[in-house]
């Protein structure tokens, strides 16, 4: 029975192409900016993880800090709540993170040895709140030699300058992003409203017909309802794709641009997982404004 | 069996329909005649409940389908074969299409459709006119094709409004021999006509109207049997 629904939706598409076009292509805008948005927003989020959990406090310790004083400072630090992944870096360690800072400059680096370097703990802080109670507690611990803020070529403030910056530029992102994706849903829906509303109004004899020789309302109203998910279904796929495409090729540029910075995910598996999901979503969202919006249309036509 | 007692159908403040009653046995051609106005539209919309009557009661296979809920009309209707003056045929679709969709109504299996198109179009003698489209038939052929859907369902009753109203009378005369050979084969028919030279030809029960009165009842003629001789010797 679905067939024959299918088959008559799939004929008034091919009778009224112009209409069916203009449909899918406002959808596929919409879907296209909506995916483009969604990648922003999982970008920006990222770019904000990124610098919120990246270690912000380094504890230089004094090089006559035991293993077994080491070991119980790190476990107290663990056991902070304000505290987050903690990491002891050796003195061997440490002149390796030197050497590839100094890669351009091979001479910096063969002028020293791993004892001028000190062991240390390095952490970062669930909130940058807490930045100024933690390190002057550990300042305070015995093995503790000098304290270090990561950002600290810029002043001890300009991490959380950044972060702060971040997270406003996530919020509006998020706030802009939804109230433009929310605009262009909306005029998807107002134009799925109008399309099948006309679709009704050139098969008003049509209707009648099937109402006189006993079709029931779901009968009648299936092949509309179906042409309206085939256009939200095709838009949503055809503007996931371009966006995909559009993220596929600048990958490589934006992944060089932001360097470490994890703004996309390098690995393809979760490249795909995530615009999987995205596009999981957008079918939902698709189905879900195609359903609604046809049933508006054809309780708008009935009243008539 | 078909039953309407005191049947009243108002719009505003003008009676359509006044205290009407009547049966139509099973197998029965029936003609409701009378001038236009006189209400005969009305009593076919009745009777396919596209309307409620203000009061009495449509008796039909023992229901009352004027007190049917509105999700129960369509299953009604599917028992009903329809025949209208303006033939309503669906213009985007071929002739065995427009008859398949009934089938497509009834929620008949697809594998089923075939044969069963087949038969009643052979039965109209529209075989050879089943892919072309309502815009390449004549209008004869276009209410064959109405009479095609309207049987396929194999319904227990046809109505048809007014069926050779835009036919000529050679076209219409075949039309009506169609009726008589469909109302041979066991169907029901009510037809609403105000043609007088039909009537008079096919001598069936007449039901006239008059400003929505039943002024004549006429009665079952005993002639059926005698025609149904009558039209194997013509075709003989």
């Amino acid at each position: 029975m679905t067939r024959i629904h299918i088959k008559t939706a799939w004929d008034h598409m091919r009778r009224a192409p112009f209409q069916a076009l203009s449909a899918i292509f406002v959808l596929s805008i919409t879907f296209f900016v909506i995916t483009v948005l969604s990648a922003l927003v999982y970008a920006s989020g990222e770019t904000l993880k990124y610098f919120e959990t990246r270690p912000q406090v380094i504890a230089f310790l004094k090089d006559t800090a035991t293993t077994e004083q080491i070991s119980q400072l790190q476990t107290r630090l663990q056991q902070d709540s304000r505290i987050n992944d903690v990491s002891f870096i050796t003195k061997e360690e440490a002149l390796e993170i030197y050497k590839e800072a100094t890669a351009d400059n091979p001479l910096l680096s063969e002028l020293v040895s791993p004892s001028i370097f000190p062991a240390s703990l390095e952490f970062s802080l669930t909130d940058l709140a807490f930045a100024e109670d933690v390190i002057q507690e550990v300042k305070q611990e015995e093995i503790v030699d000098q304290i270090g803020f990561t950002a600290s070529l810029g002043g001890e403030n300009t991490l959380s300058d950044v972060v702060s910056r971040l997270r406003t530029i996530t919020f509006y992102i998020r706030l802009g992003g939804g109230a433009f994706a929310f605009l262009l849903a909306s005029t998807s829906f107002l134009v799925l409203i109008v399309i099948i509303g006309m679709r009704m109004t050139t098969r008003r004899g049509e209707i009648e017909i099937l109402d006189l020789i006993g079709a029931t309302p779901g009968f009648i109203r299936s092949p509309i309802i179906l042409e309206a998910i085939m256009y939200a279904l095709t838009g949503v796929f055809v503007g996931w794709l371009l966006a995909f495409l559009l993220v596929l090729y600048s990958t490589p540029t934006i992944v060089g641009y932001f360097g470490e910075i994890p703004v996309l995910p390098r690995d393809t598996l979760q490249l795909f997982t995530l615009f999987g999901i995205m596009l999981g979503g957008e079918l939902l969202t698709g189905f879900f404004l195609a359903l609604s919006g046809s049933a508006l249309a054809v309780s708008r036509v009935k009243r008539r | 069996m078909l039953e309407l007692i005191n049947v009243t159908k108002t719009f505003g403040d003008i009676a359509a329909l006044s205290d009407i009653s009547f049966k139509v046995d099973d197998g029965e051609f029936v003609f409701i005649s009378g001038p236009s106005g006189a209400g005969k539209t009305t009593l076919l919309r009745l009777l396919l409940r596209e309307i409620k009557p203000n009061q009495g009661e449509i008796i039909l296979d023992g229901k009352n389908i004027a007190k049917l809920s509105s999700k129960e009309v369509p299953r009604l209707r599917q028992h009903i074969g329809t025949i209208f003056q303006d033939f309503k045929v669906i213009p985007e679709r071929t002739v065995a299409e427009n008859v398949e969709v009934a089938l497509a109504v009834i929620g008949l299996p697809k594998n089923e459709w075939p044969a069963r198109t087949e038969h009643v179009l052979r039965l109209v003698g529209l075989s050879d006119r089943a892919n072309l489209f309502p815009s390449q038939l004549s209008g004869g052929e276009l209410q064959r094709v109405s009479m095609a859907r309207a049987l396929v369902v194999n319904p227990k009753i046809i109505l048809a409004d007014e069926p050779t109203g835009n036919l000529d009378w050679e076209t219409a005369d075949k039309i009506m021999d169609l009726f008589e050979k469909i109302n041979q084969e066991g169907k029901t028919i009510i037809m609403a006509t105000h043609h007088k030279l039909i009537i008079n030809k096919l001598k069936k029960r007449v039901i006239e109207l008059k400003d929505g009165k039943v002024i004549s009842r006429g009665a079952s003629l005993p002639q059926k049997k005698e025609k149904k001789v009558d039209e194997s010797e013509k075709e003989m």
